[in-house]
């Protein structure tokens, strides 16, 4: 088990810049995320950990110990690849045993400490089969089996869930977390889903065009977006993003926000870290809006989406669309003017000019 | 349709279905079947009876009336008699046994360093695959004229020992045996060496990291994972250069007409010159035959093993 500390990394391929300047530290025995979208530069960092690529700038230090020039069979990490990677032309043992063989442990002990991981992980009753044509899931157990042997400091998992369909992946996700309570080990966790993010990471790290973005825990990211990428990245769906523009009324700041027409004023907190006339993004929740007969949003519903547990209305027009999660007996039908309002608490800035979360003043 | 109506399907009408389409896989092979009966099944059942006869074009009698030579199977006890085949049997082995592992090897080790990128390597790998491309008759040419005792080879052991050597490759039993089998492995090493890099490259990148991720060496890795990746395109490798070399025939004719004596004779070359030369086509047949046998035989047994090896490692 080891701490690693990613201080000020970055990597190019020729003038192409996948990652630049990442600090990240990540703490012994964390389960932390990498999110973000393809070509964020999150397999270029998981990669650089593991030793596959050499950082063009910045460090990487597991614990004390700095791993440049280490390479990736020196360095003690496990890595669970995206499928999986099992040798399929040797049997199940042989995959476990494997790394074991390889650094030449003596055959009693190899043979000992593949049958303990076989009973840890369920897979006793395979051991002898071949590996080939076994199911997913026994498939990704062997996978993080034949690197959790030889005990890892680290281990890396490269969006192992990707290739799963939905159902099953709720499934592996509640394994994985479990799997990795039972190791306690540091796992660095590569993905685009941010549900599998949200459920399974201590810490999510978000990150997009080769930029860390934000860290914190799922909730914090969550609630909290420090930015607008991160706002609409986070969230099944993610959040509303209106484009605005502040303006002091007789009722205090408001935020115009074009057809949606005016927001119900500002909180005192939020009046006081913005100007009047600054362009802004509105930000919130679609499960934080109720309707209203009051003051507040107006926007036309366009498509009425009945899920089941839940109904989410796709509401306005071709210059502000946002989407709102109501019961499931929600009054509403296509066509229908519909006011929201959204409660102050939940209620999101962002400044237009650099997307940044705008703190509200205390 | 509806579904219901897919399911009450009887097994009598898939029985028929399955008849129907057997018939019609009939008609469409039919013409390829009479082709093949003509190009391979008549000229064989025509080696089988003449075979078993002491015919040849000099008798003045055609060959469907060669029964009146009926020898039943004289050509195959004198086969067993015949010292000359055997030898040309032993030597055509022998010639196998050096050049396929050779071409192997060479194969392997030039696939080992091309599946990397490197400068140059497309214009390298042009220039590999040029000798494969020669005609063997020109290729023996060639090479006849390298190991001329006045030739480039002597040329350049001269210029490196720095005293004039002479040597009559061509004219000396064993050196000429070692000539030919050079030029066999300088032409068809790059046969080999283009499969085996299709075979490398073909080894799932994944698992050779895994692999090294698990501590394994490179020749750990090679051993484990690769080669066993790459068995059944070893052994199709293998199988070809295998039957091929024991047809090879061209440069080995061209180069020293199977001499000195019978020092470069191979089986081929044997079999040509009793039939040009020695006229005694019944005997031919019957040689030619059993060598048909014999390499159907050994490269069934290839197939078969390559078949269960790709069942394993599916």
């Amino acid at each position: 088990m080891t701490a690693i500390h990613l201080e000020n990394l970055s990597k190019s391929f020729g003038a192409f810049t996948a990652l630049k300047g990442m600090n990240l530290d990540i703490a012994d025995g964390e389960f932390v995320a990498l999110l973000g979208p393809s070509g964020c530069g999150k397999s270029t960092t998981m990669n650089m950990i593991s030793g596959l690529l050499e950082p063009s700038e910045g460090s990487i230090r597991f614990g004390e110990r700095d791993m440049r020039g280490v390479p990736m069979g020196r360095r003690g990490v496990g890595f669970v690849f995206q499928n999986y990677a099992i040798f399929t032309h040797m049997s199940v043992y042989d995959n476990l045993a494997y790394g074991l063989k390889a650094t030449g442990v003596a055959k009693a002990e190899r043979d000992r400490r593949v049958k303990d991981m076989a009973e840890f992980l369920h897979l006793t009753p395979m051991l002898n089969k071949p590996s080939a044509g076994l199911s997913v899931n026994i498939l990704q157990r062997l996978a993080i089996g034949r690197s959790a042997i030889m005990e890892p400091a680290i281990f890396l998992l490269d969006e192992p869930l990707s290739n799963v369909d939905a159902a099953f992946r709720a499934v592996m996700r509640t394994e994985l977390k479990h799997l990795q309570r039972q190791f306690r080990q540091t796992m660095v966790y590569v993905t685009h889903d941010q549900l599998e993010a949200m459920t399974m990471a201590d810490r999510i790290a978000v990150m997009d065009h080769g930029k860390l973005l934000q860290v914190g825990t799922p909730i914090d990211v969550y609630n909290n977006p420090s930015n607008v990428f991160v706002a609409g990245f986070l969230g099944s769906p993610g959040m509303n993003l209106l484009k605005g523009m502040i303006v002091r009324t007789d009722l205090g700041m408001r935020a115009d926000l074009g057809d949606a027409g005016l927001s119900a004023p500002l909180s005192s907190a939020q009046e006081k870290s913005v100007s009047d006339g600054q362009a802004i993004v509105y930000g919130f929740r679609p499960e934080h809006c109720q309707l209203t007969g009051d003051d507040g949003i107006r926007l036309p519903v366009t498509f009425v989406e009945r899920i089941g547990a839940r109904t989410i209305l796709h509401l306005g027009n071709k210059g502000a669309s946002i989407k709102g999660v109501f019961d499931n007996d929600v009054v509403a039908r296509s066509g229908e003017i519909v006011t929201l309002s959204i409660d102050h608490a939940n209620i999101r800035l962002f400044d237009a000019g650099s997307g940044d979360a705008i703190v509200e003043a205390r | 349709m509806t579904v219901a109506a897919l399911d009450t399907r009887t097994e009598a009408m898939e029985h028929e279905d399955a008849r129907d389409s057997r018939k019609l896989g009939f008609w469409l092979t039919l013409p390829a079947q009479l082709l093949v009966l003509f190009i391979a099944v008549f000229p064989i059942l025509m080696q089988v009876y003449i075979s078993l006869t002491d015919w040849s074009p000099l008798d003045g009698i055609d060959w469907w009336q060669a029964h009146q030579l009926w020898n039943t199977f004289a050509n195959y006890t004198d086969l067993l008699e015949d010292n000359r085949f055997w030898s040309a049997l032993g030597r055509t082995a022998l010639v196998m046994a050096i050049c396929v592992p050779c071409e192997f090897l060479l194969g392997l080790g030039l696939a080992i360093l091309f599946v990397d990128n490197f400068p140059g390597r497309r214009f390298l790998y042009s220039v590999l695959l040029v000798p494969m491309m020669v005609v063997p008759a020109v290729a023996g040419y060639m090479f006849f004229m390298l190991f001329q005792s006045g030739g480039p080879v002597n040329d350049i052991l001269s210029f490196f020992t720095g005293s004039p050597v002479r040597i009559a490759w061509l004219s000396d039993p064993d050196l000429a045996l070692f000539a030919v089998i050079v030029s066999d492995i300088w032409q068809w090493t790059p046969l080999m060496f283009l499969i085996l890099l299709a075979g490398l490259v073909g080894v799932p990148e994944d698992q050779l990291r895994a692999a090294t991720l698990l501590g394994a060496s490179w020749t750990t890795r090679f051993i484990t994972i690769v080669l066993p990746r790459m068995k059944t395109i070893i052994i199709i490798a293998l199988a070809i250069r295998v039957i091929e070399n024991f047809k090879v025939f061209d440069n080995f004719y061209i180069m020293t007409g199977g001499g000195p004596g019978v020092a470069t004779e191979t089986i081929s070359i044997y079999i040509y010159k009793v039939t040009q030369q020695e006229l005694i086509w019944g005997y031919v047949a019957a040689v030619a035959l059993v060598i048909l046998i014999t390499l159907s035989v050994v490269s069934a047994y290839a197939i078969k093993r390559m078949s269960r090896s790709r069942e394993l490692s599916r």
